[in-house]
C-alpha cells in the first residue's frame, strides 16, 4: 500500500483504539464510592477486578504505540521537493524530451524498415539468379 | 432561498412554447457550473478537494502556498494525544462536559484527513513524473538497440560483399 494510504489507515486505527479504550473502560469499570454518606457499593469479585487493572495499561500502551507508528510513517514520507509549479515544470520538460526522443525513434525505425525492404529485395533477386543459373540437367 | 413542501416546477417551460416551429427562439441550456455552488441547501464544489472552510470545519494548520506536511502532521498527532488525555481527565472529574472534548478530537481528525487528502494531487504528479521518466528511458534503450542492429546489418552486408568480390 502506498504511504498516504498507510497514513490514513493509521489515523483510522488510532481513532478506533481511542473509542475502544474509553468504551471498554466505561463499560467495565467497577463501581466506586462517591461520598462518605452513602454506603460502600456491593462489589462482586467476578473476573472484573482481576483482569481489569491491566486493561487501562494495555490499552493506553496500544494507543501510544499506534501514535508512534504514525510518527514513523510520517518520517517515511518522501521529501516534497518544490511545490506544484516545480512539478508542473518538470512534467513539461519531460514531455518535451519524450516527444523529441519519440521522433528520433520514429526516424530510426523508418530508416531501418527501408533498409530491411532493400535487403529483402536484393535477397529475392539473388535467390532468383541462383535458381536461374542452376539449370536442371 | 425559498423552501416549500411541494414547490411548483420552475417557470422556464413557457420560454419553449414555439420550440417545434423555431428551435432558435428558446434559450440555450446553461453552461456547466464551475467552482462552488449551492444545491438543496448544501454547499458543493466542483474542485477535486473542497477546502475545510467549505465544509464548515475550522482549519488548525496554517494556510499558505507551501505547507511542511511532515511538521504539520506531527504537530497534529501531538495535539490529538493531548486531547485524548484531556478527555480522560474530563471523564474522571466533570463527566457531563465530555461533548466539548469529543468535538475537539473530531476536529483534529478531520484536519488530519484533509491534510492527507491534500497530499494526493502531489502524489499523482510525482507518479506522472516517474512514469514519464521510465518511458523516456525505455525509448532511449529501444533507440540504441535499433541503431546497433542497423550497424550490425550494414557490417554483415559489407562483409558478404567483400566475400563475394573475393571469389
Amino acid at each position: 500500500m502506498d504511504i498516504i494510504s498507510q497514513l490514513q489507515e493509521q489515523v483510522n486505527s488510532i481513532a478506533a483504539l481511542t473509542f475502544n479504550t474509553f468504551g471498554t473502560l466505561q463499560r467495565d469499570a467497577p463501581p466506586v464510592r462517591l461520598s462518605p454518606n452513602y454506603p460502600e457499593p456491593p462489589s462482586n469479585p467476578t473476573e472484573d477486578s482481576a483482569n481489569f487493572a491491566d486493561q487501562p495499561k494495555l490499552m493506553s500502551a496500544a494507543l501510544v504505540k499506534a501514535a508512534k507508528q504514525f510518527d514513523v510513517l510520517v518520517a517515511a514520507l518522501p521529501p516534497s521537493e518544490g511545490g506544484e509549479e516545480a512539478q508542473l515544470r518538470r512534467i513539461a520538460e519531460l514531455q518535451a524530451e519524450n516527444d523529441a526522443v519519440g521522433q528520433e525513434l520514429q526516424k530510426q525505425l523508418e530508416a531501418a524498415e527501408k533498409e530491411l525492404k532493400q535487403v529483402q529485395e536484393l535477397f529475392s533477386q539473388a535467390a532468383d539468379n541462383c535458381l536461374n543459373l542452376k539449370k536442371p540437367d | 432561498m425559498a423552501t416549500a413542501t411541494y414547490p411548483p416546477p420552475p417557470p422556464f417551460y413557457r420560454l419553449y412554447k414555439d420550440y417545434l416551429q423555431n428551435p432558435k427562439s428558446a434559450p440555450e441550456p446553461p453552461p456547466p457550473i464551475e467552482g462552488t455552488y449551492v444545491c438543496f441547501g448544501g454547499n458543493y464544489t466542483t474542485d477535486v478537494l473542497p477546502s475545510l472552510e467549505d465544509q464548515g470545519v475550522r482549519q488548525l494548520y496554517p494556510k499558505g502556498p507551501n505547507i511542511d506536511f511532515k511538521k504539520e502532521l506531527r504537530s497534529l498527532n501531538r495535539e490529538l494525544q493531548l486531547h485524548i488525555l484531556e478527555l480522560a481527565d474530563v471523564l474522571v472529574e466533570r463527566p457531563s462536559q465530555y461533548a466539548r472534548q469529543v468535538e475537539e478530537i473530531s476536529l483534529i481528525f478531520k484536519n488530519l484527513h484533509h491534510l492527507l487528502n491534500s497530499l494526493r494531487p502531489h502524489q499523482a504528479r510525482a507518479t506522472l513524473i516517474h512514469i514519464l521518466e521510465l518511458q523516456i528511458q525505455r525509448r532511449k534503450e529501444a533507440l540504441e538497440d535499433i541503431k546497433r542492429r542497423r550497424e550490425e546489418a550494414r557490417r554483415l552486408l559489407k562483409e558478404s560483399l567483400g566475400t563475394l568480390d573475393g571469389q
